[in-house]
């Protein structure tokens, strides 16, 4: 050993010495040994090594698209489209994509809790990155669990049992109606906040009011020669976005046509109205009024008498109710008069106090096209194989009324399924506090959501990629789909399909339950409801028997009649029609209009998968967080930077987040993205963001929907931004201006 | 015997594989990435670390603002990803050898054993399209079982970038093999170009003049991105119409 | 402190104590490196391939993977226990206990594949068929060994090699062979 041993020998030496056990470490064949567990029985069409691919269908929005899912394993790797589905013909969006982040979940329900209500169902955690979250365990055995519902629904009163369900799967909603209608249950119950914004009670009441006929309708975008549309984001989540995104693609196309022209009415720029060729900015609810005035100026130009339907509005003074130059107005009305023009009535424009009314006089723009039942104009959507009349989704408003039963003790047992009410309805309708009366609250929540977390009992259904089940399609196809859903992995955790647990305490409870559901399980019943479509000639396959049957329907994914079967409106009356450009209410005291928008990656229930939170949104680029939209010039106005902290108030509560700079919004209006701000939901969901479902008065417009567009909000200051704290953006990577990237780099 | 570094490249050598992207179809839902994301094992590094632009999106879609408010315009949605560039800038600075070019694919690779984290290469890219593991971004249980057994799981330290799939033409090609066969054009795509509902982004041989992606790239006014610096990139860009 | 450290050390005494500090620091790290090199535990103890090939059972029988796709993948517990369920002498054997267990019980045996390249590696067992290899080419003579062990170390040197030999002077198969992204992706 040297004389001089110095510290710094002494680091070098540690430091060799680190670096040659790394480098030892890593080449030790242990280091990379790994467990493998083979298949203790290969399941049946499978092979060592090869993948296999289940077509199934999407739950992650009440659209349907048709999935195949690769398998490997018995893990579920990758999701496509399935080609041959008529719906999204191999496609899929983001969400339908992130599906597998819901399946691998870490915080899903581990299996059938008694719950104490309000009690976490997880650990809170320190990093999201890390295994340290311990999921509240199972604590009773599925028979419990089925004799809890077989005493339920044993021990009230069949008009004290309410199922609330989401807006997909179909055939378990099948399954409480039947049960419902045999035992006189309250029927079933269905929501959903994409449903709520997208106003499809005033999209369906419009169209009966118009064309005496009730149903959804259907665009033909692609075929269109010039779109108007009136704050529909058909390119988000509008309705089916996966066959609307297909749509526009046929309306751009230039190989064997003119490319389509696209214009885009609302009050702040969607992912939809960034397409645009024409973006107009509008004062909300003034979106009727527009679509009369533009009415009328085209009658004008083509010459002949006004139409009665637009008759009634004076142009000029149309645009500046609506914040627009007249001129604008007659060039789009130019516009219209020499091409033929699909008018669509979005869910941003119908959620108005005169959503009704503004969405009669969009829908009757198209009679000056006159495309009803033609290519490139309006459809009423098929109705599926299966289907003998049009369903819709509950209205906010009937929310409402089933929140004010619950509260006041009508409803004794609510079950809650492939929903969360908590987070989705506006707090001003009081269905947390509601719950709060309700004897028993049975979920069948497969995450640990914010309306888990209120229930006595949580059963957690499979996730969707474990289940069977089938979707009625309701728009975005010509021909009727009923699509259908196989389970392509085994459960991963101790969960139980719904319609199993249903079957088996009906069973229990007996009576009038039990001959309600004949079945043997979720299976048989499924068996029953799809053999039926056996003796229905000219669809997409045909079988010898109803085994058969069933197992090409899971093969195919579904079952398509091969008829277009859009139905033509009768719109012979709708120029004739009484329309009026009524004004929209508006409640709150605060100087600028709120504009809630459903957020295009994440939509009602996408914050729990930690890639669709990190998808940049497609206008803002933000990722992870809530932001207030705010026109830079009002900003600068009151002093407002990026990334400053600011409150949106309105008369029922206040919303806090980072301040977002947005050049393509009206000065006299904050937009706030919808599907933030969980209070449970699991690591990625909760705490994060907020919710401006929270600032919405129940405010209703005619057709029952929610006026979530109706309201005045103040906008206040909370503090500066802080270096390093902020939203978090893609555009602060790739630059926010420039006419190329190249400038900006 | 021929040893592999006796073989010649030439600079301008014409691609394999190549996209065409139109923009005015992109609508920016974000569908590519995810599919991106779900087929190659990308880490998510969650707000904190995406805030200092340290997410790992192999594709991105940029958009700009254009004008004021009223007459405010956002450009043509623009997917960008590694453009394969015949000519790439990030290939020559690589210390270790670690980003090199594919003679037999005619790609850019990223050699994950032989990257040692300089991310001399993610600056030189002019596209900005590489993307670097700042950390061991762990996916909490059970989430890696979605994980693609055909894509490398990177670690801390290593740089990453698009590879148009490239385990998806091995596979292609592997299929055909056995079968005798060529690849046929259109038989397998990228995952970005499989989810786009627009059907925005097509990929294929750009050098079988007859494929759908030669054909579609030879019409019109398409672009391709920073040409100028002498590239060669692979993907054709069109913006509108 | 630490100079008065270092003059302790520079004693007779201290440097006696360094001594027996540096073996035993150095046994300690002999022996986790020996431990690192070690073939895992097995769920059968002492699996015999040899009485496998020797009753004629050919490889691709309980790896049928290697001629189709990337792996050659292990045999489900029930493809083992159709045939041993069948022989008297292996049904109650003491020795296929853990098998008779699992597949009894509905549990899983989980083996430690040893014939393994790194995560960064992609390789794919059918191309090497379809190139004419057989399996002793790189797995060894199986019909000697018990618990299967890699006659020589799978690295990139000897991936190559076989690479560039099997090209010979055809060049466009070199290019391919020797390509990066033909096993790193």
């Amino acid at each position: 050993m040297s004389e001089q041993f110095s510290r710094r020998d002494f680091l070098k030496l540690a430091g060799v010495g680190a670096a040659t056990t790394a480098i030892l470490t890593g080449c030790g064949p242990a280091s990379r040994y790994v467990k493998r567990e083979p298949y203790q029985q290969m399941p049946e069409y499978n092979s060592v090594g090869q993948s296999t691919y289940y077509a199934t269908t999407c739950r992650e929005c009440a659209a349907g698209c048709g999935l195949v899912v690769r398998t490997y394993q018995g893990r579920a790797l990758k999701v496509e489209g399935n080609a041959s589905h008529p719906l999204n013909l191999g496609k899929t969006c983001a969400r339908g994509q992130a599906t597998l982040q819901g399946l691998y979940n870490p915080n899903r329900i581990q299996g059938p809790i008694k719950h104490v209500r309000g009690d976490r169902l997880y650990d809170s955690f320190s990093n999201p990155f890390l295994d340290d979250i311990n999921n509240a365990p199972a604590n009773m055995t599925w028979d419990e669990a089925i004799q809890v519902v077989a005493d339920a629904l044993k021990n009230y009163k069949p008009n004290e049992i309410a199922f609330l369900m989401g807006m997909a799967p179909d055939h378990l909603f099948d399954l409480v109606t039947d049960l419902a209608k045999a035992t006189g249950m309250n029927a079933p119950l269905r929501f959903g906040a994409l449903s709520m914004f997208e106003a499809r009670a005033t999209l369906s009441k419009a169209v009966e009011n118009l064309f005496g006929q009730p149903g959804l309708p259907f665009f033909d975008v692609g075929a269109a020669q010039t779109v108007f549309s009136f704050g529909a984001n058909f390119l988000e989540t509008w309705l089916s976005p996966v066959s609307y995104t297909r749509g526009f693609a046929g309306l751009r196309e230039a190989e064997t046509k003119m490319r389509g022209k696209f214009v885009q009415f609302e009050t702040r720029m969607s992912s939809t109205g960034a397409k645009a060729d024409h973006w107009v900015p509008l004062r909300p609810g003034t979106e009727g009024l527009v679509a009369l005035a533009i009415g009328k100026l085209v009658s004008e130009m083509r010459g002949g008498a006004i139409p009665r339907a637009f008759s009634g509005v004076n142009p000029a003074e149309a645009a500046e109710t609506a914040g627009v130059e007249l001129v604008a107005l007659e060039n789009l009305a130019g516009m219209f008069a020499t091409s033929n023009v699909l008018a669509i009535p979005g869910g941003a424009a119908l959620g108005q106090s005169n959503g009704l009314e503004i969405a009669e006089a969009i829908l009757a723009l198209n009679a000056l096209s006159d495309n009803f039942g033609q290519p490139g104009g309006v459809y009423l959507s098929p109705l599926a194989p299966d289907q003998t009349e049009y369903s819709r989704p509950a209205s906010a408003e009937e929310m409402r009324t089933f929140v004010e039963k619950m509260a006041g003790g009508a409803i004794k047992v609510l079950f809650v399924h492939g929903v969360n009410p908590v987070f989705e309805l506006p707090k001003s309708l009081g269905f947390e506090v509601a719950l709060t009366s309700v004897e028993q609250v049975i979920s069948f929540a497969t995450f640990p959501d914010d309306t888990a977390t209120g229930a006595d009992y949580v059963f957690p259904d499979h996730h969707s990629f474990e289940s069977w089940g089938y979707q009625r399609i309701a728009t975005g196809t010509s021909q009727p789909v009923l699509s259908g859903a196989q389970p392509v992995v085994t459960p991963f955790f101790d969960t139980r399909s719904t319609a199993d647990v249903l079957i088996a305490a009906a069973g229990l409870a007996g009576g009038k339950f039990a001959s309600a559901l004949p079945f043997a399980d979720e299976v048989e019943f499924l068996q029953a409801k799809v053999g039926a479509l056996l003796s229905q000639a000219g669809g997409s396959f045909d079988a010898p028997d109803a085994a058969t049957f069933m197992a090409y329907f899971q093969q195919y994914g579904g079952w398509f009649r091969n008829a277009d079967a859009r139905i033509t409106p009768d719109g012979s009356g709708v120029l004739n029609s009484n329309l009026s450009g009524s004004v929209a209410e508006f409640s709150g005291e605060g100087e600028f209009f709120l504009v809630p928008f459903v957020s295009p990656t994440l939509a009602e229930a996408g914050a729990n998968k930690p890639w669709l939170q990190e998808l940049p949104d497609p206008t803002t680029t933000v990722m992870w967080n809530t932001w207030i939209e705010i026109n830079p010039e009002t900003a600068h106005e009151l002093g407002i930077e990026n990334d400053d902290v600011v409150k949106v108030v309105s008369e029922l509560g206040e919303v806090q987040a980072y301040a977002y700079l947005y050049p393509a919004i009206r000065p006299d209006a904050v937009a706030i993205p919808f599907g933030q701000g969980h209070k449970a939901y699991g690591r990625y969901a909760e705490s994060r963001g907020a919710n401006p479902a929270d600032l919405l008065a129940a405010h209703f417009n005619k057709a029952g929907d929610l006026a979530f567009g109706g309201m005045k909000v103040k906008l206040e200051k909370v503090s500066s931004a802080e270096r390093g704290v902020g939203l978090s953006r893609m555009e602060s990577r790739m630059g926010v201006y420039g006419e190329s990237m190249g400038e900006e780099h | 015997m021929i040893r592999p570094e006796e073989i010649k490249m030439s600079e301008e050598e014409t691609g394999k594989w190549g996209m065409v992207i139109n923009q005015d179809l992109c609508t920016g839902c974000q569908a590519c990435v995810a599919a991106c994301a779900m087929e190659n094992n990308i880490s998510f590094v969650g707000e904190v670390d995406s805030g200092y632009g340290r997410s790992m999106h192999w594709i991105r879609i940029e958009r700009f603002w254009e004008g004021e408010y009223p007459e405010v315009k956002m450009t043509p949605q623009q997917p960008m990803l590694c453009q394969q560039c015949g000519h790439a800038n990030c290939e020559p600075v690589c210390p270790a050898y670690a980003t090199v070019h594919s003679q037999a694919e005619k790609l850019n690779l990223q050699v994950y054993n032989r990257c040692v984290g300089t991310r001399y290469c993610a600056n030189n890219c002019p596209y900005q399209v590489r993307a670097f593991n700042w950390r061991d971004y762990k996916r909490p249980e059970p989430l890696p079982n979605q994980l693609n057994p055909d894509v490398t799981v990177r670690r801390m330290g290593v740089m990453e970038k698009c590879t148009f799939c490239i385990q998806r033409i091995h596979k292609a090609q592997d299929v055909a093999k056995s079968e005798g066969r060529e690849v046929y054009d259109g038989e397998f795509t990228t995952a970005c170009a499989q989810a786009c509902p627009a059907n925005a982004i097509v990929f294929g041989r750009v050098d079988h003049p007859e494929s759908l992606v030669s054909q579609l790239a030879r019409k019109g006014h398409g672009i391709k991105h920073l040409e100028e610096l002498g590239t060669y990139p692979q993907i054709t860009y069109f913006k509108e119409g | 402190m630490i100079k008065k450290f270092f003059d302790w050390l520079k004693q007779p005494l201290g440097l006696i104590a360094a001594g027996i500090v540096f073996l035993a620091v150095f046994s300690a790290f002999a022996y986790w490196l020996y431990t690192t090199q070690q073939a895992p535990a097995q769920p059968v103890p002492g699996f015999p391939h040899k009485t496998h090939v020797a009753f004629g059972i050919q490889c691709l029988y309980c790896h049928p993977g290697a001629s189709k796709g990337p792996a050659a993948g292990i045999p489900s517990q029930s493809k083992c226990w159709g045939c041993h369920n069948q022989i008297v002498k292996t049904r109650d054997s003491a020795l296929l206990a853990p098998l008779k267990d699992a597949v009894l019980n509905g549990e899983s045996l989980v083996w430690v594949p040893v014939a393994i390249v790194p995560d960064f590696v992609q390789f794919n067992h059918r191309a090497h068929i379809a190139a004419g290899k057989n399996c002793e080419d790189c797995h060894g003579d199986v019909s000697q060994m018990g618990i299967y062990q890699n006659p020589q170390v799978f690295n990139m040197g000897w991936c190559l090699n076989c690479h560039v030999e099997t090209a010979g002077e055809d060049q466009e198969l070199l290019i391919k062979l020797s390509d990066c992204g033909t096993c790193h992706y």
